[in-house]
């Protein structure tokens, strides 16, 4: 109830938001982005609101993934080989039920820790996936351009072309894409010298996005925690939520910013601390659970200042070579 | 001691050394952008860890592609200015580079030779090929790495595979090119590369179009006329 009214209350403050209050009244599912095709969406992930569906086995929201992408699990070839010279792979096809942790057959999941906050121990339930960053560093550095980023703004990677090196989850500052072994095109290739299998994450419901429908996750919460829309008003309500609640933001600046906004009473940082902490308490070092640092950096923007000096090195070396013809001609010295 | 005469301008070096050490670094963190190091064990070896940053090697990656953008605009200009186009590969170089190494195996007399052999001029244009295409499509990644940049889709993985496959090719180029010092009669040469110079006697036994138009040159300017009769003659020769 008082859900509906704050985020009611907050469309009617935002200017631009005469037509979105309307569709916000009228329902959350409904496509609300179906407007243009090429409007880039911003997710917000209330965790106010999310309750982890404590009482279920498993969240509504993984469940919901889970049943949606299961034609896209991979299924490996078996007995899949190691990564000569290495000895080992990864291999999660005998793992198919685990709904607590990232793996390619689990695309989102949902995170509890208990923080200390204001001298009372609050549950927080953070369900994640993917960011879908806004210069998405996975995507940028693919060396096989495996990874797209579509006019919605969704980064998803292409099972017919990815190599498996997991170079992406080695560049994500969350480590998201989660390696399956024993698929893909390294298997036609070199299958025992090079290439680790297929990675697999959230795609955002790209094809949902794609005909103006909500990602499954989002319909499936009974909390209405997930909302999304037009990346600029997500953003926008993002901060409203977090100023009505007193509340923090994560996603927005996160590697140089994303498209996904956590909003919760609790700050980042205790939950960041919390998530390190149960994952050490149960030592837990595997990739899939990622942390919430809050400085986390995109690597790319802070390379620009020499990506600038390559783009003008041919007009140096030009008038370099000019100013050294000029003085042979001028007869300083004749050079063969 | 026999007379040195000069082959290899202090541009050229430059030139030379500029790229070899720039493309060098750029096949090293080439690899570097794949993930390979790590896997093959390299990052184990003493001093090897850094070879497994993808970040740190992106820097040396740029670093080298603006030493090597650098140099090659440096030549291209320069040689235009100066309407130098030794190395440039002319119209018979092919079957010409079959008899040179046909001369070589059998121990028989060389085509006389320009500046540079026939298969000089096509080494020369195979790797100098391959390193505008590394240029070109280079530049269209660095591009899409910036934020708030995207590229085409096609455009980019377009360029990401011309790339992949242009260092394929320019490293068997570079294998090439080190290899045909294994044979001793190009052995001679590579002072040149070092001090510029090399033996007059070598230069005008294998290289006599040029030895002799180099004399000419140093009296005078190059006569165009003269360099023509060279070169027809020299396709008279072939002819025969
Ligand atoms: C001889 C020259 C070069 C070689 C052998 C070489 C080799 C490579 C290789 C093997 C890769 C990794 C595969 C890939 O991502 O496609 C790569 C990536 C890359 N190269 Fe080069 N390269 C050369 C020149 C250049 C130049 C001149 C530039 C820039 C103008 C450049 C810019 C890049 C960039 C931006 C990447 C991708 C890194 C990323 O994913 O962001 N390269 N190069
Ligand atoms: C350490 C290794 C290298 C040595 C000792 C070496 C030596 C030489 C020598 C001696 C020449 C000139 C021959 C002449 O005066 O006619 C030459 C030419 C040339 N070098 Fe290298 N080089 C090396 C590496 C490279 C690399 C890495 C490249 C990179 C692409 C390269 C590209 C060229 C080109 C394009 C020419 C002109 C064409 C030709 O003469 O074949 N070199 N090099
Ligand atoms: S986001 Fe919604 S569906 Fe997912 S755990 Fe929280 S309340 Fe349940
Ligand atoms: S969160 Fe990671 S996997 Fe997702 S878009 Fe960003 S860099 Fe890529
Ligand atoms: S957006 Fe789609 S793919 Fe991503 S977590 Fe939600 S349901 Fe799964």
């Amino acid at each position: 109830m008082s859900d509906k009214i704050s985020r009611r209350s907050f469309f009617q403050r935002s200017a631009a938001a005469g037509a979105l209050s309307f569709l916000a009244a009228s329902g959350l599912n409904k496509p609300v982005y179906g407007m243009t095709n090429s409007q880039e969406i911003g997710t917000v992930i209330d965790l106010s609101k999310c309750d982890g569906c404590k009482n279920l086995e498993t969240p509504l929201c993984v469940s919901a993934c889970r049943q949606k992408n299961q034609t896209k699990f991979p299924e490996p070839i078996t007995p899949i080989k190691d990564y000569w010279p290495q000895p080992k792979h990864e291999d999660w096809s005998d793992k198919r039920g685990l709904t607590t942790r990232l793996t390619p057959y689990n695309w989102n999941y949902v995170e509890h820790v208990q923080v200390d906050h204001n001298g009372e121990t609050e549950d927080v339930y953070v369900m994640r996936h993917c960011m879908h960053c806004d210069n998405a560093t996975c995507q940028k550095v693919c060396p096989f351009s495996a990874i797209n980023k579509d006019a919605h703004g969704a980064v998803s990677i292409n099972e017919n072309i990815c190599f498996g090196g997991a170079k992406c989850r080695d560049v994500c500052p969350w480590g998201i894409p989660q390696r399956q072994a024993g698929v893909g095109l390294y298997l036609d290739i070199a299958p025992t010298l090079a290439g680790g299998g297929v990675m697999y994450k959230c795609d955002l419901c790209r094809d949902l996005l794609a005909k103006g429908e909500k990602p499954r996750c989002e319909s499936a919460c009974p909390k209405n925690a997930i909302t999304s829309g037009p990346k600029e008003e997500m953003k926008d309500y993002a901060k409203a939520r977090a100023q009505e609640i007193g509340g923090y933001i994560y996603g927005d600046v996160q590697n140089g910013g994303t498209s996904t906004f956590y909003v919760s009473k609790v700050p980042f940082s205790k939950i960041n601390e919390a998530i390190a902490a149960t994952k050490k308490a149960q030592d837990d070092e595997k990739p899939g659970r990622p942390l919430m640092p809050a400085d986390v950096e995109n690597y790319l923007d802070t390379e620009k200042g020499m990506a600038i000096g390559v783009l003008t090195a041919p007009i140096a070396g030009a008038a370099l070579a000019a100013v050294t013809v000029y003085k042979t001609l001028k007869g300083e010295k004749v050079d063969d | 001691m026999t007379n040195k005469i000069l082959r290899q301008s202090r541009a050229n070096r430059f030139i030379h050394w500029g790229t070899a050490i720039s493309i060098l670094l750029l096949i090293i963190s080439g690899m570097g952008q794949l993930p390979v190091y790590k896997r093959y064990n390299v990052t184990s070896l003493p001093g090897g860890e850094w070879l497994g940053s993808f970040f740190e090697m992106l820097d040396l990656h740029y670093l080298a592609a603006g030493i090597l953008i650098f140099v090659v605009s440096f030549h291209l200009v320069y040689h235009a200015l100066r309407r130098e186009y030794d190395i440039f590969p002319k119209k018979g170089d092919v079957k010409e580079s079959y008899l040179i190494i046909k001369a070589m195996v059998t121990g028989g007399k060389e085509p006389p030779a320009d500046k540079y052999l026939a298969e000089q001029r096509l080494a020369y244009a195979f790797i100098g090929v391959n390193v505008v295409v590394l240029i070109l499509t280079g530049i269209v990644k660095v591009l899409k790495n910036f934020a708030g940049s995207q590229l085409p889709e096609t455009l980019i993985a377009l360029s990401t595979h011309l790339h992949n496959l242009a260092t394929v090719l320019l490293i068997f180029g570079i294998g090439a090119h080190l290899l045909a010092f294994i044979v001793k009669a190009n052995r001679p040469l590579i002072r040149g590369m070092f001090y510029g110079t090399v033996d007059e006697d070598y230069a005008k036994e294998r290289h006599s179009l040029w030895y002799n138009r180099g004399r000419g040159k140093n009296i005078t300017k190059t006569k165009d006329k003269e360099v023509k009769q060279k070169n027809d003659s020299q396709n008279k020769s072939l002819d025969a």
